[in-house]
């Protein structure tokens, strides 16, 4: 189970939002279907269809024991700072997969241009697919890791991620680092910012008895998540 | 005549209508749109003053009150921005020439280390729109950038933006920087990770929950 980066490639059709995926994260599901949001979706969703640099992937490797309480993880004497919550609901995790996703660098690209141009809801709504495409592709990796780990008869936990939870977006280099070599070609800023932008990493616990939830939101602190908002408004 | 023209660039801009040829709002396909209205509402006599403020900034208004009351959400928001951004273009030469007076400069970016610009991006265009006028400096903004725009521009206000935890803290030495050069400068913040406390905490004047507070904030703070 220990071992190399597992790693996956997506083609943007895999991948892609529906056109109410897209509206309902932008909370428009409610225009009619002149408008040009919704106009603008629907062709820009089909012009995506070549984007290249789709991919992700996990590390699995073995939890150190230690008391929920000090709301840490340790990982190959490396210590991640997940706050209690986090590490309250990995408790029950003999491993962790530590996984990195990309959308690529193109959604980037494109809403630079679009902004450029004036076309600011145009390069909203296409990050708001960059979004929506990261998440769907991890999505499926997560599933992957669900069935091969069900095999050996165990669960795996939700997806955290640094800045959620309590969890401090600093972590990031120490997770990169736990993470290693590997082909995505995400890369961290000095602020650990992912470049490319439209990029997801975190943490899966893997463990017989662990317990999943339906949404994250109750043990998040992050009242202006975006998933929130969709999920409770 | 004035006030039907005044009233139909409101009604584009608070609708989105850009020109002639946006086909949005279905009741307005094939008409005018804010683009062709400012120049026939410039060529028939009305000041850039009126256009400004009765059509423009009242239009603007409205758009960000119903996006306070999630009446419209973002796409919308920015479709409206575009619309007065079209007309603000004809009256560009105006305020360059000072026939036009705007409520003041105000000074915005995306601190250091932060990329992200959307949320930066429509403050930008909610205070154009409230008659201001936005110096964009763009997303990872360097403190000397900041400090050489407020010197540039003494006394004007500076807003600045973050979205990461990692980021927001890099805002208090802009601040401090600011503050050595222009005491007298205030600065207004927002992001997402960012509170009215941790705002205090770093020194800011004021913290910004959305466009509308920063517009609010502007206003009380700059009244004439």
């Amino acid at each position: 189970m220990i071992g190399s980066f597992q790693y996956f490639r997506f083609s943007f059709r895999e991948v892609a939002p529906t056109m109410n995926e897209v509206l309902k994260y932008v909370q428009s599901t409610g225009l009619d279907k002149e408008h040009p949001a919704v106009v603008f979706t629907e062709n820009v969703l089909k012009k995506l269809d070549n984007l290249q640099g789709i991919c992700g992937g996990y590390v699995i490797k073995k939890n150190e024991p230690v008391l929920p309480t000090e709301g840490v993880i340790k990982i190959d004497d490396f210590t991640l700072h997940v706050g209690k919550q986090i590490s309250k609901c990995l408790e029950e995790a003999s491993y962790i997969a530590l996984f990195l996703c990309t959308a690529g660098p193109d959604f980037s690209n494109i809403t630079r241009k679009l902004n450029h141009e004036g076309s600011w809801m145009e390069s909203y709504l296409v990050d708001a697919i960059g979004s929506l495409t990261v998440e769907k592709a991890m999505n499926i990796i997560w599933h992957n890791l669900a069935e091969s780990m069900d095999k050996e008869g165990l669960k795996i936990s939700n997806r955290y991620s640094p800045g959620y939870c309590n969890w401090d977006v600093s972590d990031q280099k120490i997770l990169f680092s736990l993470i290693g070599d590997n082909p995505t070609r995400v890369t961290l800023s000095e602020t650990c910012l992912m470049l490319p932008v439209k990029s997801v990493s975190g943490i899966i616990g893997i463990g017989e008895n662990l317990r999943r939830y339906k949404y994250g939101c109750e043990m998040c602190n992050n009242q202006t998540c975006i998933y929130r908002k969709i999920i409770h408004e | 005549m004035k006030s039907e023209l005044l009233n139909k660039l409101f009604e584009c801009v608070e609708f989105g209508k850009i020109n002639l040829e946006s086909p949005y709002p279905p009741q307005m396909k094939g008409l005018p749109g804010a683009d062709e209205i400012t120049r026939q509402a410039l060529e028939s006599g009305i000041t850039p003053d009126e256009i400004l403020n009765e059509a423009l900034i009242a239009a603007m208004d409205k758009v960000g009150q119903k996006f306070s009351e999630k009446k419209i959400f973002v796409p919308q928001m920015l479709l409206s921005a575009k619309a007065m951004n079209v007309s603000m273009k004809h009256l560009k030469p105006y305020f360059a020439d000072g026939s036009v007076k705007r409520k003041g400069v105000f000074i915005l970016g995306t601190v250091f280390g932060d990329l992200h610009d959307i949320g930066k991006n429509l403050v930008g265009m909610m205070i154009e729109g409230a008659g201001w006028e936005v110096i964009d400096l763009g997303v990872d903004v360097k403190i000397d950038t900041f400090v050489n725009k407020v010197k540039e521009y003494p006394g004007s206000p500076v807003g600045i933006s973050a979205l990461l935890s990692t980021t927001m803290i890099n805002i208090k030495p802009v601040i401090e920087a600011i503050k050595t050069v222009s005491p007298k400068t205030k600065v207004i913040v927002g992001g997402a990770p960012l509170s009215a406390e941790f705002a205090a905490s770093i020194g800011a004047d004021a913290y910004g929950k959305n466009p509308l507070e920063g517009i609010k904030w502007l206003e009380s703070t700059y009244r004439s």
